[in-house]
């Protein structure tokens, strides 16, 4: 008979399985936060391109600087807006529409980085970088991501009001004088930034996974703006770490099981969420089809007339 | 109609030029729109219509011309001129109470750190009194009916303290009270030495609700109260009949 404390406690007795579960709690925690204005605004499938079109970028700095990071964030950087700069002007020049433009940019790009890789990097490194290892993960890794996370939170929170109004509606920002276009950028920056960070953890390939799963599973609990962020960020850690130590014990790849725990909880929401969910379709729900305001207009129409038929 | 003493302030378009992707979508519009009532633009598909309020709001660049509010030019100036887009511009499913959304009116006020003091509150309150969403304002956004949904995004617009409101067709998806109440709304609204400016479609709702009207295929066609503008000779020549 198996002592189940020991059983739960083992894993924690390893300095690298330690040091794994903090970069996915960090990591869970900013692409929480990431993924809900992604969400919002529409623009996961752009983000997941976004990923995909980073491999040159990491083939060339593989190429100039070898496997270090310094490059790595460079090159991924460079990618990145290369990209974004690219698939702006496709889709203003041309007819193609915006996720048809950045769709195929995109594609593209991944093939080359995949072309790249092949011939300046290890086919262990290549697969190393779609998918990840974060039980190989150095301190060096978790200060990066500890840096890039504190970054997220606190851009966050200090544009919050702007972040909300350019999710909502990037137009009546742009009216009231706010810079919609540099929050959006920020967004992107943001989205980089992390993917890059998330790179030697879990993968080019299943980092869209930590950015659109826990926003989604939020979106379905909550109807605030600052709740969704807050459930989205605390979710996107714990469940990356409840994978994490999943992976562990059955001995599963750990980037598949992070994702997969983060999915879990998104296909149970999906099931049990009481106003979004299939079984909340199956209740009665409340409605808000009671028009308060319609009767005070009618006593009150303009020039004292009545606002009958 | 009102005719309280603000009513001589007017927005003035001075030969108003604006491009759409290079090429001029409307030439020359020059005319002074009077404060204190709602004003209708009309005009066919593809007159331009929105392309006008877009160079209003400084959005797309003005080939010739400027416009003008109480003396000055407001290009470059957030917070005089506020907006409401067609409804595909705003997220519909968006997490956030009503309060949250109409609060959102003051960021031409304060800006992306500034705290919300008394005014802003009082400002917005009496925005949501205006549009009678008052007992709405902590209920989710997205529960609300299209025509709750739409004095609300009005709410925020009027919360802004702008004078001016431009609103790019606010009929769209509204059944027909839910119009007349938000046209009755925003013609109350303005009859306090304000303005509003809207796209309409709907003649009718033209008709009954609208103090001026601004007729334009391109270029202006006529501008002056509703009745004298919105003659059968006017309408066919705006809509192109005669030009077949």
């Amino acid at each position: 008979m198996v002592d189940p404390f020991a059983f739960l406690a083992e894993p924690f007795t390893h300095r690298f399985v330690v040091r794994g579960l903090a970069m996915a709690l960090l990591l869970g925690i900013a692409g929480g936060l990431v993924g809900c204005v992604l969400l919002l605004r529409r623009i996961v499938l752009i983000a997941d391109s976004f990923g995909h079109a980073l491999l040159p970028g990491i083939g060339l700095a593989y190429m100039w600087f070898g496997p270090g990071h310094t490059g790595l964030y460079a090159g991924a950087a460079v990618a990145g807006l290369g990209t974004a700069v690219m698939s702006g002007l496709v889709n203003h020049l041309t007819r193609l529409p915006e996720d048809a433009a950045f769709g195929s940019l995109f594609v593209l790009c991944f093939a080359v980085g995949i072309m790249l890789m092949s011939q300046v990097a290890a086919p262990v490194d290549l697969l190393h970088y779609l998918f990840g290892n974060i039980l190989g993960v150095t301190g060096d890794d978790l200060w990066r991501v500890c840096f890039t996370t504190c970054a997220t939170v606190l851009a966050i929170c200090l544009s919050y009001r702007a972040v909300l109004m350019e999710a909502f509606d990037p137009q009546f920002l742009r009216v009231s004088g706010g810079r919609s276009l540099l929050i959006h950028l920020g967004v992107l920056v943001a989205v980089v930034i992390n993917i890059v960070a998330a790179l030697n953890a879990v993968g080019l390939v299943l980092s869209l996974g930590l950015f659109i799963l826990p926003a989604a599973t939020a979106y379905l609990w909550c109807e605030r703006f600052g709740s969704m962020l807050l459930v989205s960020a605390i979710y996107g850690g714990l469940a990356s770490c409840a994978g994490l130590l999943v992976s562990w014990h059955l001995d599963l790849p750990s980037g598949a099981c992070m994702v997969a725990a983060l999915g879990a909880g998104f296909v149970l929401s999906l099931l049990l969420s009481p106003r979004h969910g299939l079984l909340g379709r199956l209740l009665p729900r409340r409605h808000f089809t009671h028009d308060e305001g319609a009767e005070v207009c009618a006593a009150q129409g303009p020039d004292g007339k009545v606002l009958g038929k | 109609m009102s005719h309280s003493h603000h009513h001589h302030n007017h927005l003035v378009l001075e030969n108003l030029t604006i491009s759409y992707r290079q090429r001029p979508a409307v030439h020359h519009v020059s005319c002074a729109l009077p404060c204190g009532g709602l004003v209708g633009v009309v005009g066919p598909n593809g007159a331009g219509k929105s392309t006008l309020l877009h160079g209003i709001l400084g959005w797309l660049p003005l080939d010739t011309g400027r416009v003008v509010w109480n003396g000055h030019d407001v290009s470059g100036r957030p917070g005089v001129i506020s907006w409401l887009g067609q409804r595909r511009t705003q997220v519909a499913g968006f997490p956030a109470d009503v309060g949250t959304v109409v609060a959102t009116g003051r960021y031409a006020q304060r800006g992306m750190f500034g705290g919300y003091g008394q005014a802003d509150h009082v400002a917005i309150n009496q925005a949501m009194q205006a549009m009678g969403i008052t007992a709405l304002a902590s209920r989710p956004f997205a529960e609300l009916s299209g025509g709750q949904q739409q004095r609300a995004l009005v709410a925020r617009a009027l919360a802004s303290g702008a004078e001016v409101l431009l609103l790019d067709e606010p009929l769209t998806g509204l059944d027909e009270p839910s119009g007349r109440d938000l046209l009755g709304r925003l013609r109350t609204w303005a009859s306090g030495g304000r303005l509003a400016v809207a796209v309409i479609h709907d003649l009718a709702a033209v008709r009954a609700w609208c103090d001026h009207v601004l007729l334009i295929n391109r270029e202006l066609v006529a501008v002056g109260p509703t009745a004298e503008v919105l003659s059968e000779a006017n309408i066919a020549r705006c809509y192109g009949v005669a030009h077949g």
